[in-house]
């Protein structure tokens, strides 16, 4: 379970203060609702460590974690956009996902090919991002966030901006993921996705 | 990118490695020298076969850079001889005491001033002159006084005194011949000056050779290698009737040096023929002892200035912040 | 969705905090030993200091007053003329030339001065190509390179093609997603400028300013050959002055500390803020993006250009005019490529591992400069990279020859010390050339990178690398190639018999061989060129990670 407790945050320079008191089990999905500019980001940031609170505890299974470097946490965040290193190809921005210094064993090496397969993206793996449509990079980092194999996944409205189809392949990945007991909390103005989605909600 | 940086000095090092023979003496020189075309390699060559030791050259940029590698090292320095100090260096050179009296007879010198110095033997000496492209100037003035007096369209290039030797040769040249009016002769002359150049190869180079200006400051015998390696008389030096300053280049002893005797055989060495017929041609300066017949053809055409000026190097020690200071305020006024 | 759950994952190479710091503050200490040492050592001999006479002196002042002025005219003038041409270059992505232009940009700063100068003179001196042309067409021209007029046109010769080349490298920079917004607005003149231009250029600029002022303030025998005369005179001129001819150590060490203090404040000033990263991620796709031109535009573009180019390689003309005499094959004396080839050797042995130990230590003093935490820390190693460029050599070189002294037995010694100093002084030339690419990196890339534990050795195998690689192909092109044209540091420690190429030179030189010098400045040149066209050929297609976006790779949509 995912537990944030009287977590504030405030930006240097601003009197606005946030607060986030909330938990979810894990196998579930929580939808983060708000207008933009209410938090949405700021929150999955601190789950990430990307941003440093105030005050406050964030838990997991029990354990504190806001204490903890970003790479020791057990999450993955995904974007609206900008989740791929430009320079590097598909299959190495995949491959940095399951080892920092692409120390891959034949089993990995067969699964990022195997995801790529499975999500449409066959043969795409020397591509550099730059040569990707919008909902092509938005598959190729969900699959190196489902890789990764942590227990809890941050959304940031990861469908935002992508056409029908593509919108419907990532609903359907995250959903297969949330059956297999990942945490998910979703970032998103979108009804829909909320709908299909979400276990509960939180308002901002 | 996988640079190992001290991998590569390990494998550079056993490159330069060099066996070391019985005695191996030391000398501090400047690269003129020690060049593959100067005299340093016949030099060696022709003392090591008479030692029986390695002669070995540590090359510094110049006579100044002698003298101070020297302070600093100290008396833990492994020089055993300095080549190459001058009439401007050497005062300070004798003051740092860490040069030992040479003890040597100087009686085959051939200089035009009586030399009579316990420390430094001369090897070679020249005179500063202002050299001119005949094709540029085909009349040069005939006396400094005629070069002041010039019109201002007439070019010269000139060595700064605060950095070069030639251009502190100028200095006491002028300080000799004009004394306490050397100042207005300075301040006449300054309009004349196109550049005041850091050393002499960069106004040799740069300016004269590319025709920037058709004289340039000098020495009478620069003429001595144009006429005979490059085969032109285009460029000659101009006699000046006041005379010309006199410039001698020395050798010492270090003190604290274990090859006492052998340092002074290569003293001896020095003043003997088979050291000083390299220094007419390959030093482009004249030999410190008669070489009789062996002396180039060519330095017969050479000027010879009616008077050798000269200051006691211990005045011009005294002498020389004052004058650079002189000379700074008549070419700034 | 098979895949194996990662296991604990051994923690990146070099990823414990203190690699990130201690490499570079360690290197920045030990130069500030050095100086300290090089300037202690010299008041140490020095016995009794005049500091009050020396302040009052008229011709002190007169001295750093003219030091200041002629380096910010420079200044100014080189960024002058570099803005233009860095950000026309920047526009003409592709024209036949264009990578020659930037070779002959990179070379006219490492060429030896003497070299350069004489090229100079051969081009607008009393006798120069352009002064006689100047002379046909308007006999009262009253052009004269001696003066004012000639150290500025050698500065800006020398510094406007470096400048331009750095300030090009941080407009290329611009994430492409900036520019397709600009290209779409339509955006030009004014607001091209606030929008992309400078959002790239002011990182940089302060830097390349303060680059080029301590260049221009530390010039010793440009502003000696063309001032005119002792009215032209520099710190370093006086420097020079007090430790090799009048052996005053303490005037030395006192004007050194002058010098030290008016540059090291004006990088400490530039460095005293850390910049901040950029915010967007540089989004690269296959095909250029083409920005509104206002009508004439394209025309002053060539115009501008053309001239530039002009100006850059007529002077190197005039050198390798000068020097193919003596290196062409049915010259009289072809036994100068006896020489030419062992000193180029033995010049490549030094300068190699000083360009490669430059580009090492660069590197780590940025890594240690981008270590958040406290700003002061942090400004020392950069601020201290530096020093070499502001320390007068022969200051450092005393310190570091006290250090070493009793180790200073062979000449082998010798040869890796000079490597170590040549490599010493091209660290700000390598720090400049790197520090705009390395901070380019977004905040957003940073975070990810976090996430996925890309730390120490990984984040610079995975992140900077790939992105580094040309920049730093760059940097240690200047790193060999500044320390090829060394002469100062080689002849200051003393080298064995065989000479480096510039000490050839030199030596050709004080021995009348004009002509054979002039070949040695031409085969020198031959050698920069080939130098810089083969690293940045190198730099281009390194295996390993795909830097260059493939030409026309994917029609697809860009709806991101």
């Amino acid at each position: 379970m995912l537990e944030l407790r009287n977590l504030c945050f405030q930006y240097p320079d601003q009197s606005e203060e946030w607060r986030f008191h909330f938990s979810v089990a894990a196998g579930h999905c929580l939808a983060v609702r708000g207008a933009s500019g209410t938090g949405k980001s700021t929150l999955l940031n601190l789950v990430a460590g990307f941003l440093a609170p105030k005050s406050g505890e964030i838990l997991w299974n029990n354990q504190a974690i806001h204490n903890l470097p970003a790479w020791e946490r057990p999450v993955t965040s995904v974007f609206q956009e900008h989740n791929l290193f430009e320079h590097l190809d598909v299959f190495t921005n995949i491959g940095l996902g399951l080892h920092p210094g692409m120390k891959l064993s034949c089993e990995q090496k067969l699964a990022i090919e195997q995801g790529l397969e499975q999500t449409g993206l066959g043969g795409f793996g020397a591509r550099l991002p730059g040569e990707l449509s919008g909902g092509q990079r938005q598959r190729v980092a969900l699959l190196r966030a489902i890789l990764r194999r942590k227990p809890v996944l941050l959304l940031d409205e990861p469908m935002t901006g992508l056409d029908p189809d593509a919108r419907a392949i990532i609903r359907d990945l995250l959903l297969q993921e949330k059956a297999s007991g990942i945490t998910l909390i979703l970032a998103s103005h979108d009804e829909e996705d909320r709908k299909i989605l979400a276990d509960s909600n939180w308002n901002l | 990118m996988r640079f190992r940086l001290p991998l590569l000095f390990a494998a550079l090092l056993p490159a330069f490695a060099t066996a070391e023979p019985a005695q191996v003496l030391n000398v501090y020189t400047h690269p003129s020298f020690a060049a593959e075309w100067g005299p340093g390699p016949a030099v060696k060559q022709a003392f090591e076969e008479q030692c029986e030791c390695e002669l070995n050259y540590t090359v510094l940029e110049s006579g100044g850079d002698i003298l101070q590698r020297l302070r600093l090292e100290g008396s833990s320095t492994s020089a055993d001889v300095v080549l190459g100090l001058d009439t401007a260096t050497m005062e300070a050179a004798r003051q740092t005491g860490l040069l030992a009296p040479h003890t040597l007879t100087l009686n085959n010198l051939a200089l035009p001033v009586d030399w009579q110095d316990d420390t430094f033997v001369p090897y070679d000496w020249g005179y500063f002159a202002f050299v001119y492209d005949t094709e540029l100037l085909p009349e040069p003035p005939a006396s400094l006084e005629e070069l002041v007096n010039a019109p201002d369209d007439l070019k010269i290039i000139i060595q700064d005194p605060r950095t070069s030797t030639p251009g502190l040769g100028l200095l006491l040249w002028m300080h000799a011949v004009y004394g306490d009016d050397a100042h207005a002769k300075w301040q006449q002359l300054s309009g004349k000056v196109l550049a005041t150049t850091q050393s002499w190869s960069d106004g040799y180079f740069s300016l004269f050779m590319n025709g920037e200006a058709p004289m340039i400051l000098s020495y009478s015998t620069s003429p001595a290698y144009h006429m005979a390696v490059d085969n032109t008389d285009r460029y000659q030096a101009a006699r000046f009737e006041e005379g010309h300053y006199l410039q001698v280049e020395v050798a010492a002893l270090v003190n604290s040096s274990k090859n006492q005797a052998l340092g002074r055989e290569f003293m001896e060495f020095m003043l003997s023929p088979a050291f000083q017929r390299h220094i007419p041609l390959k030093n482009v300066m004249y030999p410190a002892i008669d070489l009789g017949d062996e002396l180039p053809e060519v330095f017969d055409r050479l000027i010879r200035p009616s008077k050798a000026l000269f200051l006691e190097p211990a005045e011009v020690a005294r002498e020389r912040r004052s004058l650079v200071n002189a000379w700074l305020d008549a070419m700034t006024r | 969705m098979a895949a194996n759950q990662s296991q604990p994952l051994r923690p990146a190479p070099f990823s414990a905090p203190a690699w990130q710091l201690a490499p570079g503050l360690i290197i920045a200490l030990a130069l500030i030993g050095l100086v300290l040492l090089g300037l202690g050592a010299l008041l140490h001999t020095a016995g009794t200091l005049e500091f009050e006479e020396l302040w009052q002196s008229r011709y002190l002042r007169g001295v750093v007053w003219f030091t200041v002025w002629q380096a910010v005219l420079s200044v100014i003038l080189s960024l002058l003329i570099a803005l233009p041409v860095a950000m026309t270059l920047a526009r003409l992505s592709h024209f036949p030339g264009r990578s020659l232009l930037l070779r002959l940009m990179e070379l006219s700063l490492v060429l030896p001065t003497i070299v350069a100068v004489s090229g100079i003179i051969g081009v607008y001196g009393r006798q120069g190509w352009l002064t006689s042309l100047l002379n046909d067409w308007l006999p009262d021209h009253g052009w004269s390179l001696y003066g004012l007029n000639g150290i500025l046109l050698a500065h800006v010769f020398f510094n406007a093609p470096l400048a331009a080349r750095i300030l090009l490298q941080a407009l290329e920079s611009v994430p492409a997603p900036r520019l397709r917004v600009a290209s779409q607005l339509g955006l030009s003149g004014w607001w091209l400028w606030r929008a992309v231009r400078w959002p790239a250029l002011r990182p940089v600029l302060p830097g390349v300013s303060a680059l080029v002022f301590t260049l221009c303030f530390t010039s010793f025998a440009i502003i000696m050959t063309l001032g005119g005369g002792p009215r032209a005179t520099t710190l370093e001129v006086a420097i020079y002055q007090a430790l090799r001819f009048e052996f005053d150590f303490g005037q030395a060490a006192i004007l050194a500390t002058i010098q030290l203090v008016i540059c090291g404040s004006l990088w400490w000033l530039v460095f005293r803020n850390r910049l901040e990263s950029s915010l967007l991620p540089d989004r690269r796709f296959a095909e250029t993006v083409s920005l509104k031109d206002s009508p004439g535009q394209g025309l002053g573009r060539v115009l501008l250009l053309g001239i530039f180019s002009v100006f850059l390689t007529l002077p190197l003309l005039a050198i390798a005019l000068r020097g193919l005499p003596a290196l062409w094959p049915a010259s009289p004396m072809p036994s100068i490529y006896g020489q030419l080839l062992p000193a180029t050797g033995r010049s490549l042995l030094i300068a190699v591992p000083a360009g490669l130990g430059a580009v090492v230590a660069s590197l780590f003093t940025l890594a240690a400069a981008n270590k958040p935490g406290n700003r002061i820390l942090a400004a020392i190693p950069v601020t201290t990279g530096y020093l070499p460029l502001i320390v007068p050599p022969l200051v450092l070189g005393t310190g570091l020859f006290l250090l070493l002294r009793p180790q200073l037995g062979n000449s082998a010694q010798g040869w890796v010390l000079v490597s170590l100093i040549n490599g010493l002084m091209a660290i700000p030339f390598v720090l400049q050339v790197l520090r705009g690419p390395l901070n380019a990196i977004d905040k957003n890339t940073l975070n990810q990178a976090s996430q996925l534990g890309i730390l120490g050795w990984y984040r610079w195998r995975w992140l900077h690398w790939p992105r580094l690689r040309r920049p730093i192909a760059l940097g240690l092109a200047y790193g060999i190639a500044l320390s090829l044209g060394d002469f100062g540091v080689i002849a200051l420690f003393g080298s064995p018999g065989q000479p480096t190429l510039p000490v050839l030179l030199y030596q050709q030189l004080g021995s009348y061989r004009i002509s054979e010098a002039a070949g040695t400045g031409l085969w020198l040149l031959l050698l920069l060129v080939t130098l810089f066209a083969l690293l940045s050929r190198v730099a281009r297609r390194a295996p390993g990670t795909n830097t260059e976006p493939a030409p026309a790779a994917a029609p697809e949509p860009r709806h991101a």
